[in-house]
């Protein structure tokens, strides 16, 4: 479904990506995990179009992406989770939501997305007429993937869902990803929590310094051989 | 002598609707795209001088003038979005230049199209006086305070419930989030901008009917709404209500207890304390914490 093809992407004169290659089939999990600095996230704003490609190309189902911008990648099916703390925090909860089909595509069918994100998040249907910045870190993850969740994608990029989340938030958490995987989604995991992330994906990239140090369908990864690459400079 | 005080609460509380709506402008603008314009002032200007010339040229109330003002003061606007996004490099910074130039440019034109003659209204209809209650106004200042208070309700409304409004607040929370949900930065920017103009429209064809007018005074409107957006605490929407009401209020308190010629001076005065007691503005604390 996506295919990542000797990116090089950086932020002016400092790269970032280095002749990354990436290829994310349909309908599986796909996880990139690496330490801090490696360039994962630069990787998913390369995809998003937030970062310019200097170098390779990004294909959606064989059509190039690269040069196409942000705000049309909602209509082609493929929306962002970025980190919990991209929530637009002075605007309620359910008008983050409503922001998350504002594609003139996905406005009829809002409502009936907006339930349905409130069925998958109790707890934001419980608040949703506060601001979101009065949300716990946990909570505004939540918002941030019900918020993505409103256009009905078929690609989801998330971004380091579990990112300063407490235990059992995070467990939380993955079981919604497995069920998002299990609807049929495509997904693109950015993940720190490589136990979690392996546990829930199809194929692991890892990443280090710009580079893909390794890929390895989930089932054949040890965790072992994957920290001591993980962890060795 | 409290009689007094509360007839200057009043008057107050009418001048600083158009204040409200001029000082709206400008934090929509910043809002968005991160710009002060300083030619915003001149845009209100312009519509004033559109009543001026509605009312001596074709001898027709100055209302008739709004529909003109809308036109002309919202392509100004727009003309200043499109100069401005010419900008590459440090365009918060640059962007004050190049807009100081516009409002000395528009100005100029001003002076050079309708003379530096104080102007006022004409209209015995609209200088009327108004009772209500113990108060008394202009027939124009009260009305005018009903036209802007539509307008502020309107635009509370559009912010908070219309898609467009919502992306308008959208892109002035998050820029990249926003372009996430699939909102185009630059469109809501020239909406803006576009409202900015409309408030602008109706704020000068106000003044010109309750007040003089003159080219310079485009100036001292653009440094009362930057006053007004500082005061609310920049990016806070209600608190530019607010604070649109206060300056007002200030100011015609300053003209009943002191004197006319300290009016100036207590909008500057406020800005100071209000720096220098909450930096943050009066309702702009929520907005920084977090």
């Amino acid at each position: 479904m996506l295919e990542i093809a000797n990116v090089r992407a950086g932020y002016g004169a400092i790269n970032i990506l280095w002749d990354l290659s990436i290829s994310v089939p349909t309908g599986q999990l796909t996880t990139i995990i690496g330490p801090n600095g490696a360039g994962k996230t630069t990787l998913l704003r390369a995809i998003m179009g937030l970062v310019p490609l200097s170098q390779g190309s990004i294909r959606l189902n064989g059509q190039p992406l690269d040069g196409s911008s942000t705000w049309h990648m909602l209509e082609r099916g493929v929306a962002m989770i970025p980190e919990g703390r991209m929530i637009f925090k002075d605007m309620t909860i359910e008008e983050n939501l409503m922001l998350g089909a504002f594609p003139k595509a996905h406005r009829a069918a809002s409502q009936a997305n907006c339930d349905k994100a409130y069925a998958m998040f109790p707890r934001l249907h419980e608040r949703r007429t506060q601001l979101a910045g009065t949300l716990s870190g946990g909570e505004a993850q939540m918002l941030a993937m019900a918020r993505g969740l409103m256009s009905d994608p078929k690609l989801l990029i998330i971004d380091e869902p579990s990112l300063g989340l407490a235990p059992v938030v995070v467990n939380e958490l993955f079981e919604i990803l497995a069920r998002l995987k299990e609807e049929g989604r495509t997904i693109v995991l950015v993940e720190q929590n490589t136990h979690k992330a392996v546990g829930v994906a199809d194929q692991v990239y890892l990443m280090q310094s710009g580079k893909v140090v390794l890929s390895q369908p989930a089932a054949e990864v040890s965790l072992e051989a994957l920290h001591e690459l993980y962890f060795a400079r | 002598m409290s009689e007094l005080i509360l007839q200057a609460l009043y008057s107050g509380v009418l001048q600083g609707g158009s204040y409200a709506l001029i000082a709206l402008g400008l934090a929509l603008v910043f809002g968005t795209m991160k710009v002060i314009n300083l030619a915003h002032g001149e845009l209100v200007l312009l519509a004033a001088y559109m009543a001026y010339m509605v009312e001596s040229k074709l001898g027709l109330s100055p209302l008739f003038a709004i529909p003109l003002a809308l036109v002309l003061v919202c392509t100004c606007a727009v003309l200043v979005y499109f100069l401005v996004s010419l900008i590459r490099k440090d365009r918060e910074l640059n962007s004050l230049i190049l807009t100081y130039g516009i409002g000395i440019i528009l100005t100029n034109a001003v002076l050079l199209i309708w003379s530096a003659d104080v102007r006022s209204t004409s209209s015995a209809w609209f200088q009327d006086a108004v009772v209500v209650g113990p108060f008394y106004s202009m027939r124009s200042e009260l009305l005018f305070f009903v036209v802007a208070s539509v307008l502020m309700a309107g635009l509370w409304w559009w912010l908070s419930r219309s898609w467009y409004g919502r992306a308008v607040r959208a892109v002035s929370s998050n820029r990249d989030a926003a372009k996430l949900m699939g909102i185009n930065p630059r469109t809501t920017e020239i909406v803006s901008f576009v409202v900015a103009g409309i408030l602008a429209s109706f704020a000068g064809v106000a003044i010109f009917s309750y007040g003089v007018i003159q080219p310079a005074f485009g100036h001292a409107l653009t440094v009362k709404a930057f006053i007004i957006t500082v005061l609310a605490g920049i990016g806070s929407i209600p608190g530019v209500m607010v604070g649109g009401l206060l300056l007002g209020i200030a100011e015609a308190l300053t003209v009943t207890l002191a004197s006319s010629a300290l009016q100036e001076l207590v909008g500057m005065a406020l800005f100071l304390l209000v720096l220098f007691l909450m930096p943050n503005g009066l309702f702009g604390a929520k907005a920084r914490r977090g």
